[in-house]
């Protein structure tokens, strides 16, 4: 049994709410025991300065260190900032004063010992790919899948810690029998950040990444970051007119695609709620204990 | 060793023509040396940039193998692979001819934005660690490889880019500067900081550790603190800004309907932008007409908001005074 403070992050509570539960769902299946935090704030999505996301984010920090517990976050972007400012916490001298001047007035003390981990890093692991492999009851063999890590699941290297996280989209995609389909911009941006600030180049950079998984042949595209999924499934049709060109290609989220495998109800798991519909993708699935 | 050279002469960088020559190179020759030894000895018509040779000047710049690398700075024994170095242009750049760039266009005449010396302010000496986030920013050689690998630049060759941004970042840092605040308005124009999508490419790529990504970062900071407001120049990234900052500070938490409404204009422009996704996702349970609401905490959150804005108005008169 593995424990965590669990940080489901702004957009899995809105507009992401397929993410939410396909991930409590897995993370039962895998016996991840959950204490979800709810008196924390937005990680700041690199958005808020870190004069304010620092503080903030400390206060998270602080939470899941009097908990005893590591914090998991299901949003890469949360992964990152909140990862980005744990690493600048974790300068003592940095943190005394994030304590003094803003924790310490509602009693809390961040001592620097809290660990951040996205789902992703925690089931290959805590739970371990073995673990994963063995709970497999409908493999997604034949099914050719995208990894797309974006910007924060990679870099910094000092945020990130150890190399091997690069790679492991791809690893528990082989794990649950799936191909993987490789493009050249799987850990570049997928547009979001500026989506509402210069919609050209963000649905440019939509239209690149889904093109070109589409064109080497992917059957759907696997994003741990809700962000992604808002831009690549929700802006997708506006990106594919913008490049003149067809695309349609299922986003999936981490735990959906493991839910699948684990034979879970592409229903159950949100697969219904994407605008870019997964009917086809669906209709290519398995039936639960072929070839398992 | 022997080594096969090959050198994009025609075609696209997706389908190169190359030229292909064979050397017998000591591995620990530098790739530029044995490129500058293959025009020597085998052909001196092939084309490509280089000055310094010692990782100074930035100049040689190419794609080896299909990574973007600091020629002088990288081994032939290291970056071969199967006894083969394929050198094709760096992307950004329009190609004069074989592998050289026209380096203005695309990096210079960006950087030159940004270039303006130091404006003295009657600052005193300087400590040394005062000076020492301005000095790690003046190690930039402008080798051009944080653009390479820009995210935004990949889709739009006019943003400024990592490379002209750091630029900015050595003078904007500088103590001894005395025009701070116009600068970091200049680099709030569209195409400019704001418009970085802070995915860390450029921080990855960085051949010397400078992390570019950090100092767009940090200089966005700085316009903040120095009364520039958010996107000063583009306001739509001004709207978002300020919108989810104020989304975090009442609610303590992102209230999306309302940041994406703002971003896009407000509420009849941005109804009508996102209303036929947002029908969708309503008819697909995706969203929801729910109302947001306060996240327990949002009391607390709030605080830290006040006293950052405290600090940030004290900086600004201690800045005016």
């Amino acid at each position: 049994m593995t424990r965590f403070a669990f940080y489901p992050g702004c957009v899995s509570k809105g507009f992401c709410p397929e993410l939410y539960e396909s991930f409590v769902r897995v993370a039962a299946e895998f016996g991840m025991e959950l204490e979800e935090l709810e008196d924390v704030g937005c990680s700041g999505a690199g958005v808020l300065p870190a004069e304010l996301s620092d503080p903030i984010n400390a206060r998270t920090l602080a939470k899941a260190e009097a908990m005893g517990l590591p914090l998991l976050t299901i949003c890469s972007t949360c992964q990152g900032v909140i990862g980005g400012s744990a690493l600048r916490l974790s300068d003592p001298a940095h943190r005394e004063r994030v304590n003094r001047e803003h924790l310490a007035e509602e009693g809390l003390e961040y001592a620097g010992t809290t660990d951040v981990k996205h789902f992703l890093w925690a089931m290959v692991e805590d739970v371990g790919l073995d673990v994963v492999r063995g709970k497999v009851k409908r493999p997604l063999a034949g099914l050719g899948f995208s990894p797309f890590y974006g910007c924060y699941l990679r870099r910094p290297i000092d945020v990130i810690q150890r190399p091997e996280r690069k790679t492991y989209l791809e690893q528990v995609t082989e794990a649950l029998g799936g191909t993987n389909v490789d493009i050249a911009g799987k850990g570049k941006c997928c547009g979001f950040p500026t989506l509402t600030i210069n919609e050209e180049n963000s649905l440019a950079m939509t239209a690149k990444h889904t093109g070109e998984a589409v064109d080497k042949g992917a059957d759907a595209m696997v994003v741990p970051c809700p962000l992604c999924h808002l831009e690549m499934d929700g802006e997708q049709r506006d990106a594919a007119k913008a490049a003149g060109r067809k695309i349609d290609l299922p986003i999936l989220h981490v735990p959906q695609v493991v839910g699948l495998a684990l034979g879970m109800d592409p229903k159950e798991l949100g697969l219904s709620r994407h605008l870019v519909s997964t009917k086809k993708f669906v209709a290519q699935l398995q039936p639960v204990g072929a070839g398992a | 060793m022997q080594i096969t050279f090959k050198f994009q002469r025609e075609g696209t960088r997706a389908k190169p023509v190359y030229s292909e020559y064979e050397m017998d190179v000591d591995p620990e020759t530098s790739v530029f040396d044995a490129l500058v030894g293959v025009r020597e000895t085998q052909d001196g018509s092939l084309a490509f940039r280089g000055n310094c040779s010692v990782g100074f000047c930035g100049d040689c710049t190419l794609s080896v193998n299909g990574a973007q690398k600091a020629t002088c700075l990288e081994t032939v024994g290291k970056t071969q692979k199967d006894g083969v170095i394929a050198v094709q242009p760096i992307r950004y750049a329009p190609v004069e001819k074989d592998v050289m760039h026209d380096v203005r266009k695309f990096l210079w005449d960006k950087v030159n934005v940004f270039a303006r010396g130091v404006v003295p302010n009657g600052h005193g000496p300087v400590a040394d660690e005062e000076l020492r986030p301005v000095r790690k920013a003046m190690r930039c050689t402008t080798c051009g490889l944080c653009d390479e690998g820009c995210t935004v630049i990949d889709v739009n060759l006019n943003f400024h880019g990592p490379a002209a941004l750091t630029k900015l970042y050595r003078f904007a840092f500088d103590p001894r500067d005395g025009v701070t605040a116009e600068r970091l308005r200049e680099g709030s124009e569209v195409n400019g900081i704001w418009d970085c999508v802070h995915c860390w490419e450029a921080t990855e790529h960085c051949p010397f550790g400078l992390e570019p990504t950090h100092l767009i970062m940090e200089t966005r900071d700085r316009a903040v603190a120095h009364g520039v407001k958010s996107g000063y120049g583009n306001k739509s990234a001004q709207r978002h800004y300020d919108s989810f900052e104020q989304s975090v500070e009442k609610s303590g938490w992102l209230d999306e309907r309302a940041v994406a409404l703002a971003s896009y204009g407000g509420l009849v422009r941005g109804g009508i932008r996102m209303l036929p996704a947002g029908l969708r996702a309503l008819r697909k349970g995706k969203a929801s007409l729910k109302p947001h609401h306060k996240r327990p905490g949002a009391r607390e959150i709030r605080k830290i908001f006040e006293r950052y804005h405290r600090s940030t108005e004290a900086l600004r008169k201690e800045k005016q005074a």
